[in-house]
């Protein structure tokens, strides 16, 4: 019996063990067939076009007909001395740093409110609409709110004339990077209180008793409990904040312009500029200056994400 | 969600110590909150509405009822401007196909993907993951001039099945990594479970894996229907034709002419039927919307 039994036991583990190391080698034979539409696709339209940016950024071209000539930093140069890089990047910061702030502190705001709100969910859905809305639409909406023209006046001072106070010409190329920033705040508030609230929700509510028992204050609470456990989400969150507001094109080129062609310097951001030097223009395309722009863009990214990543780095917290 | 309802009867009769009900900070977040919240279904009711009105009545009547296309018996006079002559009907035929298409082939070529990088144990990958997940912070507008002068050079702008390789391989970095999140989270046991009943690889990925994951494959087709339903960059760049725009880049050119001529009417029509499907869908799939969209940022 012993003797019949034992063969069988002893090869039983053997083949399994047999079968999962044939089983490891398959799977890992899988690896490039399964990686690799994915990752040519990525190579052939994301990492090559880069590369190939950054390299136009030295030449001379006027796009179809034209041939690159090599001009090294002339380029540049030029587009650093130009007033409406100048705008556009100005405008990009504003929207980054500013729009953040307001959008991130509005956010916070939010959070105190909705954490123990009844309907929050419905409120969270409802703040987070815009967010599926096509930023073109938007724009072309806000444009119908800011609208200034006496007898025909968009929504804003519709409001603004019948609690008689004078209208405003949001539009006007010196008000309108605020009425953007206004916009975007509102427009983009509702993905990050979501964000934001999906990391407050995870906070175990005994330690909002345990704040009220010691009789803390709304601020207390936020600055000592919300704030430093949801600290690394809001790390991620600035940085897709970052990424996002670097690149707005659609709703200001729409709200600010005519809709047809770019719109007044003072509203461009740097995708507007690398737009309108490259398709939108109506007179010869200068590909290089707008590569040289592009390549702008994506320096500002990395610079902002790396800083801002070492700006919030601190231990993680456990609870 | 449910713990903070429970506990909430024995601590309304006994406010805590100290914990006024009228701080300030939360009186201020309040206020913000409800007027943020209405102003948001005015923006709503604002838009159906004058999807229905003329433009006399949007400006001198922002907040009122559509009357006058009404009073003419023609109610729907907008949006069959703005469906016929404005070529709304045909953008809407296009966008939908060609965005049904992208989502479907985004996430064949993700899925795997993404399921080698977590699954198969091989050393490097998460450092390739990570490579990937860098292409989501490159603006479009960086890519945008080479690709355009390549695909010109093999006749593929002015052309939708251009567009579609652009949207489909511009949007694997977010897809993949979405789609990680989702791999990562399923357990080891029945893959190992599949192996020792004798199923290979290919046949473990697409009989367990793959259902298995298939909350997050849902939640990738729909993140990837409505961002390139809303894409304008792109199509402006690569579609010149009027026969093969995209309803957002049919909006884009419409937007000139409409306000040029005061058709602002059929402008809003036009706006509409771009946001309203989208309600829609947000409407029934709200939930997944938010958790997939903010699912990569809460881990």
């Amino acid at each position: 019996m012993v003797a019949q039994l034992t063969p069988p036991l002893t090869r039983a583990p053997a083949r399994v063990s047999g079968t999962t190391a044939e089983h490891l080698v398959g799977k890992k034979r899988l690896f490039w067939p399964f990686l690799l539409p994915a990752l040519a696709l990525y190579v052939a339209f994301l990492v090559l076009p880069t590369v190939a940016t950054a390299v136009l950024s030295f030449t001379h071209w006027a796009g179809a007909g034209d041939t690159p000539t090599f001009t090294g930093i002339d380029q540049y140069a030029q587009m650093f001395a130009s007033e409406s890089f100048q705008d556009s990047f100005v405008n990009t910061l504003v929207y980054v740093v500013i729009g953040g702030i307001g959008t991130f502190v509005l956010a916070f705001l939010f959070t105190t409110v909705l954490r123990d709100m009844r309907g929050g969910k419905l409120v969270r859905a409802i703040l987070f609409f815009p967010n599926i809305v096509a930023p073109v639409a938007l724009g072309m909406f806000l444009g119908f709110v800011f609208k200034f023209q006496p007898g025909k006046q968009g929504m804003a001072n519709f409001l603004l004339e019948h609690l008689g106070l004078g209208a405003v010409k949001f539009l006007q190329p010196e008000n309108v990077t605020w009425a953007v920033t206004g916009s975007i705040m509102w427009a983009s508030a509702g993905f990050y209180i979501t964000i934001l609230m999906a990391a407050v929700d995870r906070i175990p509510p005994y330690l909002y008793e345990d704040s009220d028992l010691a009789g803390a204050s709304p601020w207390q609470k936020f600055r000592h409990v919300t704030l430093p456990l949801t600290w690394d989400v809001v790390g991620v969150a600035g940085v897709l904040w970052t990424i996002n507001a670097i690149k707005i094109f659609e709703l200001v080129f729409v709200l600010a312009g005519p809709g047809t062609y770019s719109p007044p310097i003072r509203a461009w951001t740097l995708g507007i500029y690398v737009f309108d030097r490259s398709f939108g223009t109506q007179g010869t395309p200068e590909y290089g200056t707008a590569c040289a722009c592009a390549v702008v863009m994506i320096a500002l990214v990395s610079v902002l994400v790396v800083l801002l990543r070492r700006l919030m780095r601190r231990d993680a917290i456990q609870f | 969600m449910s713990t903070v309802e429970l506990r909430r009867p024995p601590r309304r009769p006994k406010p805590a110590p100290g914990s006024k009900r009228f701080s300030p900070l939360r009186a201020v977040g309040l206020t913000v909150v409800g007027l943020f919240t209405a102003f948001n279904l005015l923006v709503l009711y604002w838009l159906v509405a004058a999807s229905f009105k003329t433009p006399v009545e949007i400006f001198t009547d922002p907040f009122g009822l559509p009357k006058h296309w009404f009073a003419l018996g023609k109610p729907f006079r907008n949006f069959a401007y703005a469906w016929e002559q404005a070529g709304f009907g045909h953008a809407f035929l296009v966008t939908v196909l060609l965005v049904a298409a992208c989502a479907v082939a985004i996430v064949l070529i993700s899925a795997p993907a993404a399921y080698a990088l977590t699954r198969l144990g091989v050393r490097g990958a998460n450092g390739l993951t990570n490579v990937i997940a860098i292409g989501m912070g490159v603006p479009f507008q960086t890519v945008v001039i080479p690709l355009f002068v390549g695909l010109a050079k093999i006749h593929l702008t002015n052309s939708l099945f251009g567009l579609f390789l652009v949207y489909v391989a511009l949007s694997i970095p977010f897809t993949v990594f979405l789609l990680t999140g989702f791999f990562r989270s399923l357990p080891d046991e029945l893959e190992e479970a599949a192996a020792i009943d004798g199923a290979s690889p290919v046949r473990t990925f697409f009989s367990i894996m793959l259902p298995l994951a298939r909350g997050g494959l849902i939640t990738g087709l729909i993140l990837n229907a409505i961002g390139l339903w809303n894409e304008t960059l792109l199509s402006i760049v690569f579609l010149q034709d009027n026969a093969q725009f995209t309803l957002a880049r049919a909006l884009f050119t419409f937007y000139g002419a409409a306000s040029y001529q005061s058709e602002y009417g059929g402008l809003i029509a036009g706006v509409a039927i771009v946001v309203l499907p989208m309600l829609v869908l947000y409407i029934v799939l709200a939930r997944r919307i938010i958790t997939g969209l903010t699912l990569g940022a809460g881990k």
